[in-house]
């Protein structure tokens, strides 16, 4: 019986397929079984067959020419729907958040040129005027596909919603507008999450967390909440979430794991205080229970004791 | 495009997390794990970042990271140059139209020879059509040989005898490898020939390391009995 598992699994022997433990089986019952051992040698000389047909190497001269028409081919290719990924990668986001195949193709469309009607209209409605541009694009259309190789600067003209933000193509360009005219919105939603600079990340999120009912800007401000490196940035999304903690369920989730995980106990304190209200809630009343034991930081296990102990008995 | 264009779209703050819990997914491949293969993998994502922005120059030297083994692979399938070139150019021209939908969630490794692996397998199917007009071809002592089921012997020349019985072999053991399916033929040439772990053959076909065992098993029979018919 031994024999045809055996026989069943020499070709993958032979192959080097099998985990430790079943080639150490093999090996073991091939060392005392004769006719197995036969078969081992069966498998290993049509292994030796076969590779007589001999892998060659492509000659030099067939690489090089082939190298040289594939280079002449992409002259004249176009890259294909470049504007398809944009600027900002949504569905990476969107797994990372998430999201359902429904918001993933709203937000797709969004970064589109030509719109569908509902999603662009819920923006467009909204707030005052166009966007004043420096270059002459047509006004609110999403940026063009030569690329947005990095944000400079975003800064907010005091006491209006009127926005600024330097970005960079081949050519510094600046868009100006309000903050909810779609093309600003399209270039926070990029500074917040590409910018190797952290400020502007900074101030992106700052001006994203003034619009939190977009649930695209929710989830750029959840995205920065649980990768962002910079825990100025982290607190700052934060802020931005913290009046929907107690309705929607995923932003208290993100907010939950970052109690647990995040790395700075700031961050960690700040979650804290935000789902203080909800400690009767199951869920954050056993974070509490495991942060109240095991938090590295003595203020935050105190706090987090108290909490629990204001928190009336469960049934 | 100017060079620092190039490293502005690496995106810093994004990817590497905030001392979280859980380790980060996702771009992980086993049979991959030398020093040398991770240094080129952080290369790749620049690279490819850089090419999805429309950056050419990135694009070339990504398909220089695999060319020669992708040509390698089509080269030894086909048994052609110019079909090898073919598939070659049609691979890479593919890779450079949908770069914009590579999204990471496996390695450019893993994507690039998903379209190979694909263009042979239509290479196959296109092939077993026209098996009965098959292009013979001539070699340097004048012996007609089938195209399609010889393997190109760079080393000939020395020793006649050799050639010949290498050359008998060959058509022998192209004979018994046309008696698989498409699939079958793939699975095996990706792992007797190239290497390639069954898990790697699987996910390259887009399926299960179970069924890429079982294909394997199954040409194996085939070609094991192929081979005993034509002794």
């Amino acid at each position: 019986m031994k024999c045809d598992w055996v026989r069943q699994n020499i070709l993958f022997y032979v192959y080097n397929e099998l985990e430790d433990d079943a080639r150490y089986e093999v090996e073991q019952h091939l060392a005392r079984c004769p006719e197995c051992a036969l078969e081992l040698k069966a498998a290993r000389v049509f292994h030796a067959t076969m590779s007589q047909a001999s892998v060659e190497e492509p000659t030099p001269n067939l690489l090089a020419s082939s190298r040289m028409r594939l280079q002449e081919a992409l002259e004249t290719a176009s890259p294909g729907a470049w504007w398809r990924r944009l600027i900002f990668e949504p569905t990476t986001w969107l797994r990372q958040i998430r999201m359902s195949p429904a918001l993933a193709a709203a937000i797709f469309i969004v970064g589109f040129g030509g719109g569908i009607g509902a999603t662009y209209n819920y923006l467009a409605n909204r707030g005052g005027g166009g966007i004043a541009l420096v270059e002459q694009t047509p006004p609110q259309s999403p940026v063009e596909a030569s690329a947005i190789t990095g944000i400079r600067s975003v800064t907010q003209q005091p006491g209006s919603n009127q926005v600024s933000i330097k970005y960079d193509t081949i050519s510094t360009q600046e868009a100006q507008g309000s903050l909810s005219d779609q093309r600003i919105q399209q270039l926070l939603l990029f500074a917040a999450r590409n910018n190797y600079n952290s400020g502007v990340r900074m101030d992106s999120v700052d001006l994203l967390t003034q619009q939190p009912n977009d649930t695209r800007v929710r989830e750029a401000l959840m995205y920065a909440l649980q990768n962002d490196t910079n825990p100025g940035v982290r607190l700052k999304a934060l802020d931005g979430l913290s009046s929907f903690v107690r309705q929607d369920p995923q932003v208290r989730d993100a907010v939950l794991r970052t109690l647990i995980g995040d790395a700075s106990a700031g961050v960690r304190l700040q979650a804290l205080r935000m789902v203080e209200p909800m400690k009767v809630d199951s869920s954050v009343h056993s974070v509490l229970t495991r942060l109240a034991e095991s938090d590295q930081n003595a203020s935050i296990r105190s706090q987090a004791r108290i909490m629990l102990a204001q928190t009336p008995e469960m049934d | 495009m100017p060079a620092d264009s190039f490293a502005a779209t690496f995106p810093v703050g994004s990817r590497s997390g905030p001392g979280r819990a859980e380790p980060e997914t996702g771009t992980q491949n086993p049979t991959r794990g030398s020093l040398a293969a991770q240094g080129n993998r952080i290369d790749d994502t620049s690279l490819i970042r850089a090419a999805q922005q429309g950056n050419r120059a990135a694009f070339e030297v990504l398909v220089r990271h695999y060319d020669q083994s992708v040509l390698r692979l089509a080269l030894h399938l086909t048994g052609s140059e110019a079909d090898a070139q073919d598939i070659y150019q049609e691979a890479f021209l593919k890779a450079y139209k949908n770069l914009a939908s590579f999204r990471f969630e496996c390695s450019f490794y893993t994507w690039i020879y998903r379209i190979v692996t694909n263009l042979c397998l239509d290479h196959l199917r296109r092939r077993n059509v026209r098996k009965e007009d098959a292009p013979v071809a001539t070699d340097q002592s004048g012996e007609e040989y089938s195209v399609l089921e010889q393997f190109p012997d760079a080393r000939s020349g020395a020793n006649p005898e050799r050639d010949l019985m290498r050359r008998e072999l060959g058509s022998k053991i192209g004979a018994a490898l046309a008696r698989l399916t498409p699939r079958e033929r793939m699975v095996f040439e990706l792992k007797h020939y190239h290497g390639l772990k069954l898990r790697t053959v699987g996910e390259m076909l887009q399926t299960t390391e179970e069924t890429a065992k079982n294909t394997l098993f199954r040409a194996t029979q085939k070609l094991r009995s192929a081979l005993a018919e034509m002794r």
